[in-house]
């Protein structure tokens, strides 16, 4: 009798737990699952749909995919976003590298109050990124216009920084450097702290310079967080709308124009949502092997650890 | 403790040699940092030298020191841009965003870590899995379902999803910062007699302060400088958030009024710099947190 009692009891206590866990994840689960992976399922069923948003969806297969590809615009973002990823990857990440082995080693009380103005840049919306942009860039009146007015520079004066097809992914990229940067020498920069100060007093006893210290040991045991930056860079890119959106609108004639932008336009502009849809795949499938491809070397990761 | 007094030892030893040694070098550098420094804080100084002016005084002396302050671009540039109507809607969306953000991961981060078993363990990678989606995926159903169920127009309908891609990231934070938290204090309020509700609130809860101020004000940045959700739901002007206006200010905007441009600059700057000054060891930190997380 006292058996089924407490049996009983446990049963409910459990039946307790269980509600209460189920409570405590509602909220969470209840937001993604409406507003995020809801929206993505929908957004692979409309990827094979014709669709305006208004009128009734039509199956069309693999049409949206098919004539997205063909489209110039969309080629161009493509080539674009994957242009932009290579060079942030070149510049950005050997500059953030920089700024953060210095700012690390050489600790003088003028670097260290310099620390916190890189990241600055790094917090401002993208919307004062792109007003910046435009406060610089302006082809009547910004301020290097400006500056080539009054040092009477005719050769500088007479460059369309954003109104050039040439110049103008150029111009947006120099602004992205600008305000991404500060991400990448933070998280550069908390990594190469770790580093133990023997390894470094070791090296420079053992006569090394400050060049071969940076590059034969804080590189090598960087390494793995110089990847990861690599790869946020490159899924940065692909994913990037904000800027161009914002100051360039992808122009001049689609030179800076990115995937996020032909999404925009299909969906938004000429609400064509199977299309839009079809990009915005295109958009997730991307990330997803970039994101595999950088959990795969992951156990590279442990190795290089005990190895140091 | 070990690692700190051969390095303090060394650092005493070696400090002069070095010094010496490395001064050429040493002076490159701090001119190159130096450098980058300015390039970085440029465009912000810049716009004091314009905003001042009149539009001839910029025409014919745009680097010099203005005649005198005046303060009718800053005037202007606030009323176009409506930066008053801008802020407050801003406001909201990111309280909204704190609110539907941090309560959530909080709690189901305590259960991923507290609670462990098959199939929490199958919802919490369900949930980071979240971590990795691009906003672009969900853009298109979330506009056409959100018009069905009537919040386009509304800061429900922008901060909703921002809560949604800011969820993943507190949880993992939460969970990992409980899972640091020693097993018995959960153990002891339990025999002590208190519920699951209680121990979480009463125990839980209050020791993850920490995460819980960095989810705070990081999920409000994150409200703060959303774009591309504002710009797919929110149609009237009334409802546009900050980052909405000022696009809109750089559109509308030519060169021919750029002092007052560099009026709008400054005004628009001035929350996030306000912030950064106050709060930057929280976001540094947080940036770090989320490098690690992501790597």
């Amino acid at each position: 009798m006292a058996v089924a009692q407490t049996a009983k009891r446990k049963k409910k206590r459990d039946w307790y737990r269980l509600g209460f866990i189920a409570l405590f994840l509602l909220p969470a689960l209840a937001i993604l699952g409406t507003f995020m992976f809801y929206p993505i399922k929908e957004t692979f069923r409309l990827s094979f749909m014709r669709s305006s948003g208004f009128g009734e969806e039509i199956y069309v297969g693999w049409r949206n995919y098919q004539r997205i590809f063909a489209s110039p615009e969309f080629r161009q973002g493509f080539v674009n976003v994957f242009k932009w990823a290579f060079w942030s990857v070149a510049i950005q990440i050997p500059l953030a590298f920089f700024i953060a082995f210095t700012c690390v080693n050489f600790r003088t009380r003028i670097i260290g109050r310099l620390r916190g103005v890189y990241y600055l840049s790094n917090v401002l919306p993208s919307a004062i990124t792109a007003m910046l942009g435009v406060f610089i860039f302006s082809p009547t009146s910004g301020v290097i216009k400006t500056f080539a007015k009054t040092t009477g520079w005719k050769w500088l004066e007479s460059i369309d920084w954003l109104g050039n097809p040439k110049l103008a992914f150029w111009s947006l990229f120099a602004l992205a450097t600008w305000a991404y940067m500060g991400f990448g020498i933070i998280y550069l920069m908390a990594n190469i702290e770790q580093i133990p100060t023997e390894i470094r007093e070791a090296a420079l006893i053992d006569g090394a310079t400050q060049w071969q210290y940076a590059w034969r040991v804080v590189i090598p045991y960087v390494s793995y967080a110089i990847r990861v930056q690599a790869i946020l860079a490159t899924v940065g890119s692909i994913k990037l709308f904000d800027l161009p959106y914002m100051v360039t609108l992808g122009g001049p004639r689609n030179a800076t124009v990115t995937l996020g932008i032909t999404l925009y336009r299909e969906a938004f502009l000429n609400w064509q949502y199977g299309r839009g849809a079809a990009i915005g795949v295109v958009i997730f499938l991307i990330c997803l092997v970039i994101t595999i491809f950088q959990f795969s070397f992951v156990n590279d990761h442990s190795a290089t650890d005990q190895s140091i | 403790m070990r690692r700190k007094k051969v390095s303090q030892y060394t650092e005493e030893f070696e400090a002069p040699k070095s010094q010496r040694r490395l001064s050429v070098s040493s002076v490159l550098v701090h001119i190159a940092l130096i450098l980058l420094a300015l390039i970085v804080i440029s465009p912000l100084i810049i716009p004091f030298f314009f905003t001042f002016k009149t539009p001839l005084e910029f025409a014919y002396n745009p680097w010099g020191l203005p005649e005198k302050l005046r303060w009718s671009n800053f005037e202007q540039a606030w009323k176009m841009v409506r930066i008053g109507e801008g802020l407050r809607n801003s406001l909201q969306v990111c309280i909204g965003a704190v609110l539907f953000t941090v309560p959530p991961a909080a709690m189901a981060g305590y259960i991923f870590a507290f609670y462990r078993s098959k199939v929490t363990n199958v919802l919490f990678y369900v949930v980071m899995a979240g971590f990795f989606v691009p906003v672009h995926m969900v853009l298109i159903p979330l506009y056409q379902f959100s018009t069905k169920i009537g919040i386009t127009n509304t800061f429900p309908g922008v901060f909703l999803p921002i809560a949604a891609f800011g969820i993943p990231f507190w949880t993992i934070i939460y969970r990992s910062f409980y899972s640091g938290l020693p097993k018995d204090m959960v153990e002891a309020g339990r025999i002590d007699g208190a519920g699951h509700f209680t121990v979480f609130m009463r125990i839980i809860f209050p020791m993850a302060k920490p995460a819980t101020v960095l989810a705070v004000l990081l999920s409000f940045m994150g409200g703060w400088s959303d774009f591309i959700i504002g710009l797919i739901m929110l149609s009237s002007q009334s409802k546009f958030t900050m980052q909405l206006r000022i696009s809109q200010f750089i559109g509308n905007l030519g060169a021919n009024y750029f002092p007052q441009y560099a009026a709008g600059v400054i005004i628009s700057s001035l929350p996030t710099i306000i912030l950064y000054l106050i709060f930057h060891k929280y976001i540094i930190q947080g940036t770090t947190l989320a490098g690690a997380i992501k790597g």
